[in-house]
């Protein structure tokens, strides 16, 4: 066997490069990238596609293929260098010591062999266990990941089982070894955000148990922030910053981590006042890197004859936990500084209505032999009763996950599908039965769609201008040739490209640019509505924002209405005027966009709300994970079609769910819900996301006031639930500048929600109880003993973030304790130290980092007196 | 004279091809020089593998080109006292020449023979599968587009001719009885006129919005159209320069009817899968017709898999023609095509095997630089 004892850290990467060698010669993927991962550590690795961050995980499993090489640095596991290992050492080690988990589950399982035989593999060949045991163990494996029924699950092939069961199966698989090191890459970006909010909470909680250390793979910072201990940015192949997750969010020191942040839309932003700020340029091609910085190019800072005259290396932030980034002015950015605003703009107000869809139902007919026709015919009801109002320069967003028939909507919208029932009208005109073959040209001209696929939206054997003139002929704008082509030019002058790009092919322009030429067609008939089928999801996130940007810029510009349609709900937060919430082809809730991000939700709402993941560590959100899948819309479940998978059903007298559908309810705050639950049960819902800092949440802070009367009655019945916690401490930040207007705002609203403990207070603890509902368990008095004194907060709060391990986030946490001054921590006996740590899941990193001596010499004699005993400056 | 040694003759035989070697020289050079602008064509320089067919290909297109400079005899001209002779025998009663690949059971010279019969394979194959494919495009893309029962009937009628022997269906065709009854003519008039209604929509639908354009390339279309029509289907051209042996027209037409279901399929299948792209739905909301989409939205990003299945087909084609002319069907028998030179060699294989081994060399390298030639294409339309 391939194990090992080592006691140092499980993975350490060493200045490594890796290169691909072509046709066209060396090619560079990943250069100078150097990472440590202990026992026990989550390592997230963050950046856009093409960055070098799969390649890593490649050379970690020394699987680079034949064109790929290790030309520089090392790779050690536990101690050993990986490129020195024979082949017959590596494949031990391999699905063993070290499992990866893939994006793509059905790819990563054999289609043609059951579960259960695929995971028996793993030992019967590593450990070469016989057959029971192993298949004991597989039924072990299956039960941690959550999976019922785990017999019938072993016993079933790969395409029996849904995306989501699929990839428990492949983490089921990866960890029959008991490996000590998982690398995930990007294991839930093929999943929906509430599937994907299952598995997330799955990977943190087998982390725990097994105390595996995991390189965790993403371009989502948020997923990263949920589930790592530290993070690396990359950016062109090389590491830019690393640091654990507060630092890096809290502190970020390189220009592009910056970027990023500031371009993705994050509960405040909002499409008029604070307007996301994208970073310009485009990511180079490896063979097309600038000298010095790679990031130079695109950033704000750059200083010519310095950021482009060497190569640079990472530079350690002292004081922070091994704080590094790869940027020369570190020191000298001002990295406080207020954002330069974006160009800020008038919100507009919506005119007459356009869209108006009425009691609108699409079916289809699915027959079980096209051939010969016989056979039954099955109905999908891909939409049920849609009702949508949309005005002139409104933009309504349609959310939902796949299969909830948002797509269907705008398809029937578009004349691709008629509907089956109901009203579907244009300024007027009934437009669902027309297909695209009979409309007129104004009726084409006047509707029109930007497709989600960069890559499919395009012809890819035309060239770009033939493509924008060939729509202006159909629609006859421009009387000649030279009239549309000057026209065609126009288009891409609005949608900010170069003219030269109308002689390109598609296949020259980056994913960004040929949604700017969907868009640019889109809008080349002046349309009175465009319907936008997630426009940005498939586009990296620095590119996101700018396309997002230009979309609202033309289409604020020319007043049209937008049907925006995604699954991402902090987008659709960021741009939209209204939102409908859709599940199972049943509008589930609708509303102004504040009114459904703030409770009374409906439950799935809520349940989309929790799973979207934020990459702020102020937020602190609710956790609530849905159970199994969407059903399938060819047997969809009787009554209310979220029922199934609702975790609010058993507040709804009888079996009322189950039989009938519900009706829409107007809400007072302005919203919509189809939601059996009694008026006085929807009064008791939480916000899902709350921001801790200064800035007030729009969304959240104005029905607060409205609120909290029908909430102020729950304390009393649920006080008894969980730790006992001072008012609002929670989520305050002690050390932050908070005007006291805000403050008091915000302690009202979340004063209720303080008591419910554990299930709110944190997601560290929310996420070791999945049925945190319950919260309270006989055995929390028993822990509780160790816990350490409390106090209610004081005036005079110490700043703890100046105890070197402690952020915002951690404060927060600590202030839920009771726990305000230096003092109290410098108390600690070694029982409630370990309460903490464990409370915290620390792993003994109070100890490691001494908090105790740190406290001690912050409360005798605050900063002085720590630079007295550690020679250095708290942060 | 004296009979030449294998090595004179080797080196006799190269030199004949210097039309073909200069050829090949020049468009190669020419090829490379320019490989970057030149699209998919240019990019098969990149391989080892494509150029290979690509050169062997040539090579049988060029010696059909220069095939009256490079063979030393008339295909079909017997000289007495060369039966059977072994290859490098100087040629009877002929200053300076020698049957270089030896004589047939005829008298007459393999070499020449061979050298023309590149003419007979390369006129009727490359077309024939031309054919094939404007008629599979034609129904395929409708087929896939519409789906439902058009696709239902399409899709069975194929089935239908692909599950009759192919043999068999040519001894039917070229059958007397059967030409007498008109059935061939009959099936050349409807397959012939695929290539005119392919033509004409696709200029209908590209040139809505400029008339002009529009007129000119219908009457161009028609009028040249029309006239190879009625020369090739019905043998009936006014000015009599489109013509086709009846021989040729039923081994023409039967090529293309069996092929074309192949290639229905193929396309049927293309489209089922692009029509569903983003561009496709693009189109179909701006209200473009369904031939337009058909033709210019979904057949050009069908092409790599078209193209590479062009060239395979065209190999199978050849081996088809070969086969038909070894059973003697279609061809006259003094043609010196290759399938009917392997047949005349056959007969005396074990005691002379000279005349039917060049032929049947000839053959393989043709088909085997279609497959390279073929396999060049889809590496490097994979590859962009």
């Amino acid at each position: 066997m391939a194990r090992w004892e080592y006691d140092g850290p499980i993975l350490e990467i060493d200045k490594l490069s890796i290169s691909f060698f072509t046709q066209r010669g060396e090619i560079p993927a990943v250069m100078d990238f150097s990472c440590v991962v202990e026992p026990g550590e989550a390592m997230g690795l963050v950046g856009e596609s093409g960055c070098g961050k799969s390649t890593v995980a490649l050379g970690v499993m020394m699987d680079l293929g034949v064109n790929g090489r290790i030309v520089g640095g090392s790779i050690k596991f536990k101690g050993r260098d990986l490129s020195t290992m024979t082949n017959e050492e590596l494949r031990d080690i391999r699905g063993s010591e070290i499992a990866m988990i893939y994006q793509e589950p059905m790819a990563s399982l054999n289609p043609a062999m059951k579960i259960g035989k695929q995971l028996m593999e793993v030992p019967m060949i590593h450990d070469g266990t016989s057959q029971e045991e192993a298949y004991k163990l597989a039924l072990d494996v299956v039960e941690s990941v959550r999976l019922p029924d785990p017999a019938r699950i072993l016993n079933s092939y790969p395409h029996q089982l849904s995306g989501g069961q699929q990839q428990r199966i492949v983490i089921a698989m990866a960890l029959m070894s008991k490996p000590s090191l998982l690398i995930l890459d990007e294991p839930t970006t093929a999943l929906d955000v509430t599937v994907e909010a299952g598995i997330v909470d799955l990977v943190k909680e087998l982390g725990e148990k097994y105390g595996t250390s995991m390189l965790f793979i993403s371009h989502n910072l948020g997923l990263v922030l949920e589930t790592c201990d530290r993070l690396c940015v990359m950016y062109s192949g090389e590491a830019v910053e690393t640091g654990s997750i507060e630092d890096v969010f809290n502190k970020m020191r390189h220009p592009y981590t910056q970027g990023l942040f500031r371009s993705i839309p994050l509960p405040g932003a909002d499409k008029n006042a604070r307007p996301l700020i994208s970073i310009p340029g485009n990511f180079p091609l490896p063979h097309e890197r600038p000298p010095g910085c790679n990031f130079g190019p695109r950033c704000n800072y750059f200083e010519a004859g310095r950021c482009d005259a060497q190569d640079i290396l990472m530079d350690v932030i002292e004081g922070d936990d091994r704080h590094a980034s790869r940027c020369l002015k570190f020191q000298e950015v001002d990295w406080g500084a207020e954002v330069e605003a974006a160009e800020q703009t008038e919100a507009t107000e919506p005119g007459e209505v356009v869209l108006n869809i009425q009691g609108m139902k699409k079916y289809y007919e699915v027959s079980a032999s096209s051939m010969f026709g016989g056979g039954e015919t099955r109905t999908v009801k891909a939409n049920e009763e849609v009702n949508i109002e949309a005005r002139e320069a409104e933009t309504v967003a349609l959310v939902g996950e796949s299969g909830c028939g948002k797509s269907t909507l705008a398809r029937v919208l578009l004349g691709l599908e008629t509907k089956t029932d109901g009203t579907a009208e244009m300024k007027g005109r009934e437009i669902g039965d027309i297909e695209t073959t009979e409309r007129d040209n104004n009726t084409l001209r006047s509707i029109q769609m930007v497709f989600q696929n960069p890559f499919d939206t395009l012809n890819p054997s035309q060239k770009v201008g033939t493509q924008i003139i060939r729509v202006l002929e159909k629609f006859g704008i421009g009387g000649s040739e030279s009239e549309r082509h000057k026209r065609m030019l126009e288009l891409l002058d609005l949608v900010k490209l170069p003219r030269e790009f109308s002689e390109r092919m598609p296949r020259q322009l980056s994913g960004g640019q040929k949604q700017r030429i969907g868009i640019a067609r889109a809008f080349a008939g002046e349309p009175d509505v465009v319907v936008a089928d997630e426009p940005v999801s498939a586009l990296d996130v620095s590119v996101q924002a700018a396309v997002t940007e230009l979309l609202m810029d033309i289409q604020r510009k020319a007043r049209t209405t937008m049907l925006f349609i995604s699954h991402d709900l902090s987008i659709v937060r960021y741009l939209s005027d209204k939102v409908v919430v859709m599940y199972l082809g049943h509008i589930v809730e609708q509303g102004d966009t504040e009114s459904v991000f703030s409770p009374p939700y409906h439950p799935y709402t809520e349940a989309l709300l929790s799973a979207v993941p934020i990459a702020d560590t102020s937020v602190t959100k609710k956790h609530v994970v849905l159970e199994g899948d969407i059903p399938s819309a060819i047997n969809p479940p009787p009554g209310c079609p979220f029922q199934t998978r609702c975790a609010w059903k058993d507040r709804v007298p009888g079996d009322l769910c189950e039989r009938e559908v519900p009706k829409m309810r107007e809400m007072r705050s302005g919203n919509a819900i189809k939601c059996h639950l009694g008026d006085n049960i929807l009064a008791e819902m939480e916000p899902v996301i709350v921001v801790s800092d200064g800035k007030a949440e729009v969304p959240a802070a104005k029905p607060a006031a409205k609120k909290a009367p029908a909430k102020a009655a729950k304390p009393a019945a649920k006080s008894s639930d969980g730790p006992a916690m001072p008012k609002a401490a929670t989520l305050m930040d002690a050390g932050e500048d908070v005007s006291d207007s805000t403050k008091a705002n915000q302690e009202e609203e979340k004063a209720p929600a303080a008591p419910r403990g554990k299930s709110t207070a944190t997601k560290a603890t929310a996420a070791k109880e999945p049925a945190a509902k319950a919260a309270a368990s006989p055995d929390t008095s028993a822990e509780d003993k160790n816990r350490p004194p409390q106090m209610d907060k004081p005036s005079d709060p110490d700043n703890l973030k100046l105890i070197s391990g402690v952020g915002p986030k951690l404060e927060g946490v600590l202030n839920g304790l009771g726990i305000y001054k230096f003092e109290q921590i410098s108390k600690w006996k070694k029982a409630e130290r370990e309460w903490v740590d464990g409370y915290l899941k620390f792993k003994g990193r109070i100890d490691r980092d001494d908090w105790v001596k740190q406290a001690k010499a912050l409360a005798k004699g605050g900063a002085e007196e720590y630079e007295k005993v550690f020679g250095k400056k708290p942060r | 004279m004296e009979p030449l040694s294998s090595g004179a003759i080797a080196i006799t035989i190269i030199q004949l091809f210097w039309p073909t070697w200069l050829s090949l020289v020049i468009v190669f050079a020419v090829s490379i020089y320019f490989k970057d602008v030149l699209g998919l064509y240019g990019k098969l320089f990149n391989s080892w593998v494509g150029m290979i067919g690509l050169g062997l290909v040539l090579f049988w297109v060029f010696t059909a080109l220069w095939a009256d400079y490079i063979a030393t005899f008339d295909p079909i001209e017997q000289i007495s006292g060369m039966k059977n002779k072994k290859p490098g025998t100087p040629a009877r009663g002929v200053e300076d020449a020698w049957y270089l690949l030896g004589g047939d059971n005829l008298a007459r010279d393999v070499f020449s023979r061979m050298v023309y019969g590149s003419q007979e394979v390369l006129k009727i194959a490359p077309a024939a599968t031309l054919f094939a494919f404007m008629v599979g495009i034609t129904l395929g893309l409708p087929a896939g587009y519409y789906t439902g029962r058009l696709d239902t009937f399409l899709s069975f009628l194929a089935n239908l001719v692909l599950a009759f022997p192919v043999i068999l269906l040519f001894y039917l065709l070229v059958t007397k009885e059967i030409v007498q009854t008109g059935i061939p003519m009959y099936l050349a008039a409807v397959l012939f006129l695929f290539p005119i209604i392919f033509l004409l929509t696709l200029f209908k639908t590209k040139f809505i919005a400029n008339q002009r354009t529009l007129v000119i390339t219908w009457a161009l279309t028609l009028v040249l159209g029309l006239w190879a029509y009625s020369g090739l289907a019905f043998n009936a051209d006014p000015l009599g320069v489109w013509t086709m042996d009846p021989n040729l027209l039923n081994i023409f037409v039967s090529v293309v009817f069996v092929n074309s279901p192949t290639v229905f399929r193929i396309v049927r299948g293309l489209t089922l899968d692009i029509k569903t792209r983003d561009y496709v739905a693009a189109a179909q909301t701006r209200g473009e017709g369904a031939w337009y989409i058909m033709l210019w939205e979904i057949l050009p990003n069908a092409r790599g898999p078209l193209i590479v299945d062009f060239c395979l087909r065209i190999g199978y084609t050849t081996i088809l023609l070969g086969t038909l002319g070894f059973f003697g069907l279609g061809v006259s028998p003094e043609s010196p095509d290759w399938g009917s030179t392997i047949n005349d060699g056959r007969k005396l294989l074990s005691i002379y095997p000279h005349p039917a081994l060049p032929p049947a060399f000839a053959l393989m390298s043709l088909v085997l630089g279609l497959n390279l030639l073929a396999d060049g294409l889809r590496e490097q339309s994979l590859k962009d």
